[in-house]
């Protein structure tokens, strides 16, 4: 990322000055490396291997039994997942996850670079701003979900108390299919807007100053400074903020168990949920890892498109 | 404004002086009311469960939410501080976050500058494998992992809880290893020229100059182990070993939608996170700043 090269010229020299590579090693001495590295890495090798690439093999084999975790597995080949392309509650459970995604990151994006915005100015005071609207990021997910939940109570709760201000009976917020998930991805709006922002600023405080002196005088509006200088500078931050929010928003899962179970009804049956209760609710392994899987490909897919999208536009190396 | 009007014009396009400042002042203000009104929502929930969990259950049904508690009535905080099980679970989340932290940061240094600054066959192909399963969504491990930990009879246990983090994670790995790497190498091979072993240069050179991203790595784990709450849900269900993001979620329930006890025992669980903000707030924005960029 050029914004990485801009910001810390320190780690793109130090880039080649790691320890040189030489393809001329006698194998004696390459033992005797891998005997000094060995103490330092075996132990998050054995880490990564016992808990990730393991377990990854694990749900594979997994995705391909039917197993209750008590009786032995029994080998059904592609049942599992035919049965999730034949049954319809994955596909809804994934489209509840999307339009969870929907309504939580454009939001949470333009909050984020509005509030950048708003911070970059060079006036007193900004750092304690920025401390405060970090500030939800840092606070346990389940228990700013249950404040919340208060916070959103129909008889009692802030917000319907507010509106009665105002004249409005607010509706059952958390009760209502129609509401429950927008709820819930402001909550997480709520929580990750003010981080997302730290982005943007480290983005905005890259591009140069100039670029907006001269368009000024070239008689640039606000509005197009913004779309053609700020916007395209900003691409390589707004591609890593999609990436990792979108990958996050995909496996939300906290604030749905403790706001809403999933409910009401299914509104907030988001895939992730879905996969815990079949899981451990259901003892429905077999579909559980298959689920699991489907989310990951999603994942993947969703990031690549993205990837694809923001390499395909023009790109300013401005280091 | 007659102001405008006995101050000459010394240029037609610009406005006078005192009109100007005037503006200049309006333009302050409406900004930081803005950026105020805009704190007010980001901290609302705080201050909204701090005045709920000072009020008996009583109050806090007669009075508006917004309406500060009228004396600090410290019931509510009573009631769980003494209620043994609470104790147990700040207890349990401490011991286990505690130990993954300790782990996770000493595990990850080691690694981290073994890839940062050891040569050995296959480290550039290992180093590859470990940033690969960063891509590797939470929930695909959950089941297997469960599966692995019923296996080796050790669900229900402290151990299960932090063993999967505690041997380092590819996450805070990368990072330290990023700031290793930007490290000057000339002091490193000027102390292996006056032949200081691997150790010694990791203990008193390295780790020394690398202070900012360890702190970073610390925190990163340390939030994590006091946030983490799938995994341990999943893999305790006992009273005796759970922890407290899980007996939070369970609260409403657990207390019969008495909201005062609710708020209460959600905020001492928030607590000491809000403590380490307070105190390393400056170096948690700048470091979170450093490794979203870098990742």
């Amino acid at each position: 990322m050029h914004v990485t090269a801009l910001r810390h010229s320190r780690t793109a020299t130090a880039a080649q000055d790691g320890p040189p590579s030489r393809k001329h090693r006698t194998t004696a001495g390459g033992a005797r490396r891998l005997g000094t590295a060995a103490p330092f890495v075996l132990p998050s090798l054995i880490g990564v291997a016992a808990f990730l690439l393991i377990p990854v093999v694990i749900v594979l084999v997994l995705s391909f039994v039917q197993w209750n975790f008590l009786t032995p597995p029994r080998w059904v080949g592609l049942a599992n997942f035919s049965t999730i392309v034949r049954h319809d509650h994955v596909f809804h459970a994934l489209l509840i996850s999307a339009y969870y995604v929907l309504w939580n990151i454009p939001f949470q994006t333009v909050l984020a670079l509005a509030l950048a915005m708003l911070l970059v100015r060079k006036m007193p005071a900004m750092g304690v701003f920025r401390a405060l609207y970090v500030l939800p990021y840092m606070s346990t997910p389940v228990a700013m979900a249950v404040v919340w939940s208060w916070m959103f109570n129909a008889q009692n709760g802030l917000i319907n108390h507010l509106l009665l201000l105002v004249g409005v009976h607010g509706p059952d917020w958390l009760g209502s299919t129609s509401t429950a998930l927008p709820v819930v991805a402001m909550v997480n709006t709520w929580q990750y807007a003010g981080y997302n922002m730290l982005f943007f600023l480290a983005g905005l405080l890259a591009i140069p100053p100039q670029l907006y002196e001269s368009a000024s005088i070239d008689g640039a509006s606000a509005f197009r400074r913004f779309t053609r200088i700020t916007l395209p500078l900003l691409n390589s931050t707004m591609l890593f903020v999609l990436v990792t929010d979108i990958i996050g928003s995909f496996q939300i899962f906290d604030t749905v168990y403790v706001m809403t179970q999933g409910g009401p009804g299914n509104a907030t049956n988001v895939v992730n949920y879905q996969i815990y209760q079949t899981a451990f609710q259901n003892f429905d392994v077999g579909s559980a890892a298959a689920m699991s899987l489907v989310l990951f490909a999603v994942i993947l897919v969703v990031t690549v498109i993205q990837f694809r999208f923001f390499r395909s536009r023009i790109t300013y190396e401005i280091a | 404004m007659a102001a405008t009007t006995l101050t000459p014009t010394r240029r037609s396009t610009a406005a006078p002086a005192p009109l100007k400042k005037t503006v200049r002042i309006l333009k302050y203000v409406v900004f930081y009311g803005c950026l105020t009104l805009i704190a007010l929502v980001f901290l609302a929930p705080y201050v909204i469960a701090f005045f709920g969990a000072f009020k008996s259950e009583a109050n806090l049904f007669s009075t508006a939410p917004w309406s500060p508690p009228h004396s600090l009535y410290t019931g509510n905080f009573k009631t769980i501080l003494f209620s043994d099980d609470f104790i147990r679970y700040l207890g349990n989340t401490l011991l286990v976050t505690c130990a993954l932290t300790a782990g996770q940061v000493t595990f990850g240094v080691l690694s981290a500058y073994a890839f940062a600054r050891l040569e050995f066959p296959g480290r550039d192909a290992l180093f590859a494998v470990y940033l690969a399963t960063l891509m590797v969504p939470n929930v695909v491990t959950i089941v297997p992992l469960y599966t692995m930990m019923r296996q080796f009879h050790l669900t229900n246990t402290y151990w299960a809880i932090f063993l999967p983090y505690v041997l380092g994670v590819p996450y805070t790995i990368f990072l330290m290893r990023q700031y290793f790497r930007s490290l000057p190498s000339e002091v490193f091979a000027a102390a292996r020229v006056d032949g200081c072993s691997e150790w010694t240069i990791l203990t008193r050179i390295l780790i020394p100059m690398a202070k900012p991203i360890i702190v970073t790595a610390t925190l990163i784990a340390f939030v994590f182990g006091w946030n983490n709450f799938l995994w341990p849900l999943i893999v305790t269900d006992s009273n005796a070993k759970q922890v407290l993001t899980v007996a939070t979620a369970g609260l409403q329930s657990a207390f019969n939608d008495q909201w005062n006890l609710v708020l209460a025992a959600s905020l001492v669980s928030l607590v000491p996170l809000l403590v380490i903000f307070a105190v390393f707030q400056k170096h948690i924005v700048r470091s979170l700043q450093l490794t979203g960029v870098n990742r």
